[in-house]
């Protein structure tokens, strides 16, 4: 009896100080509006796609963190842009973007430039908190390129625009929650809002909204030259005389 | 337009005594304004429930905003409250704390957008309601001290500690988009753990008897039975 709790005092004292790990998981819901009539291509890098963050223990009482993120994020952004865009392409390797290049309008390239957390033991409050700070990038097909070892990369010059999206989660302790519980959901948090700030902010950006604007400017004179001959042939039959 | 206020004490000595036999003492303190009080009821319209989490230090409890839902369909099964979560899920992202209208003139701006509008006629909406506030501990004293070894394990002591509730729940009138009415419950309570051998936890339902407070008055706004 004596040696099971002995056992159980060790077991409680080694769980109190060791690494903690958190796949960041959780049900992402698509945007509620009408995509815009784009076909972007989406390039996720490996540091993203396979984000993770960690972070040492600063004392004895303290445990190491290691947060991973880069599932949650793919599969965020994702179910975003598939809402936010008429059609998403995919992009992992030259031969794809050779197959579809030519329907790409353009090209987003997301990295996470910074994230930090806070758990109650670091500040006292009872509150976690995630906070990360995303570079976008909006690029040309043609200014996407090959490396040598397979992976793509793009001339920073020929970028269309590049901004910060910040995004910011957080939820209270909660009883019979984990610290690990407790961060994923700030995480989901974070995610969820830096959906919202993306989304809320994209078509402000002036050189975006430049871009938006070209789009609509040549789908509107491929239309145009798609209808006029129908349209002449069809004022042809009615009347006998071309259109003035 | 209605006002009221209600205050519920625990005194004496003979009250703390069954207060500390069934629970601890709640103070509760409710105050109501509102207009337009659907005389008829609000038909085959719904309502949702939403909590304010835009404030850096606290987020108003999505258990709280599922309690007065539970609160206001129990006491009256006609009206169709929208489950918080799922609404935020389905209006993505117009309701995160960041994108959340904040007056009731804002929802115009979301009616523009025809997937939201469409979204919106779907569920009849007729009332929003958002609750802002929230549940904390205050002071608590007292010590107590917990011992194992070999074939036993007890504690013995006495803890108190203090909760305080502050909530305000803000009524929209969707299809008017104006705000129709105020109620705020402030509720607070003492709770108690005496410890001989084993610790009894005697606790203030703090929290609920303000989801009790809102609720039902929240039910009487809506519902033309109470």
């Amino acid at each position: 009896m004596g040696r099971w709790l002995l056992l159980l005092c060790l077991a409680l004292l080694y769980a109190g100080c060791a690494a903690k790990q958190v796949v960041v998981e959780g049900n992402f819901p698509k945007p509620l509006l009408d995509p815009l009539p784009i076909t972007i291509g989406v390039i996720y890098p490996p540091a993203f796609a396979q984000h993770e963050f960690f972070d040492e223990a600063k004392g004895r009482a303290d445990s190491d963190w290691l947060v991973k993120t880069g599932e949650a994020q793919v599969e965020f952004w994702d179910t975003l842009f598939a809402g936010m865009f008429e059609e998403v392409v995919h992009i992992q390797s030259a031969a794809a973007l050779k197959d579809r290049g030519g329907e790409i309008d353009g090209v987003l390239i997301p990295n996470i430039a910074e994230l930090q957390y806070t758990i109650p033991t670091h500040t006292n409050v009872k509150i976690y908190e995630i906070w990360m700070r995303y570079e976008f990038r909006l690029v040309d097909v043609s200014a996407v390129h090959e490396q040598e070892d397979g992976a793509l990369t793009f001339n920073p010059d020929e970028r269309l625009a590049s901004w910060p999206i910040t995004a910011y989660g957080k939820t209270p302790t909660a009883f019979l929650q984990t610290d690990e519980e407790a961060v994923n959901l700030a995480a989901v948090v974070a995610l969820r809002d830096a959906g919202a700030h993306f989304i809320t902010t994209f078509g402000s950006r002036p050189e975006v909204a430049s871009w938006l604007d070209t789009i609509a400017l040549r789908d509107q004179q491929a239309s145009m030259s798609a209808t006029t001959p129908e349209a002449t042939l069809s004022s042809d039959s009615q009347d006998g005389a071309p259109d003035q | 337009m209605r006002q009221l206020r209600i205050n519920t004490h625990c005194r004496g000595p003979l009250l703390i005594v069954l207060a500390l036999l069934l629970g601890g003492c709640v103070n509760a303190t409710v105050d109501e304004m509102t207009y337009n009080e659907p005389v008829a009821g609000i038909g085959e319209s719904s309502v949702v429930i939403l909590g304010r989490r835009h404030a850096p230090d606290y987020d108003t409890e999505f258990d709280f905003i599922e309690c007065i839902g539970d609160h206001i369909h129990s006491g009256d099964p006609s009206i169709e409250v929208i489950n918080e979560i799922a609404f935020i899920n389905q209006f993505y992202p117009w309701f995160e704390p960041r994108t959340a209208p904040m007056q009731p003139q804002a929802i115009d701006f979301l009616l523009q957008l025809p997937p939201v509008a469409d979204r919106f006629a779907e569920m009849k909406l007729e009332y929003m309601i958002w609750i802002d506030g929230k549940t904390v501990d205050t002071e608590s004293t007292g010590s107590m001290s917990c011992g194992i070894g070999p074939g036993v394990a007890g504690c013995f002591g006495f803890g108190t500690w203090g909760t305080e509730s502050e909530y305000e729940a803000t009524i929209w009138d969707f299809t008017d988009k104006v705000e129709v009415g105020k109620v705020s419950a402030v509720t607070s309570g003492q709770s108690y753990m005496p410890a001989v051998v084993v610790p009894i936890p005697i606790i203030a339902p703090v929290q609920g008897t303000a989801c009790d407070s809102l609720g039902d008055q929240l039910l009487e706004y809506l519902s033309a039975h109470h």
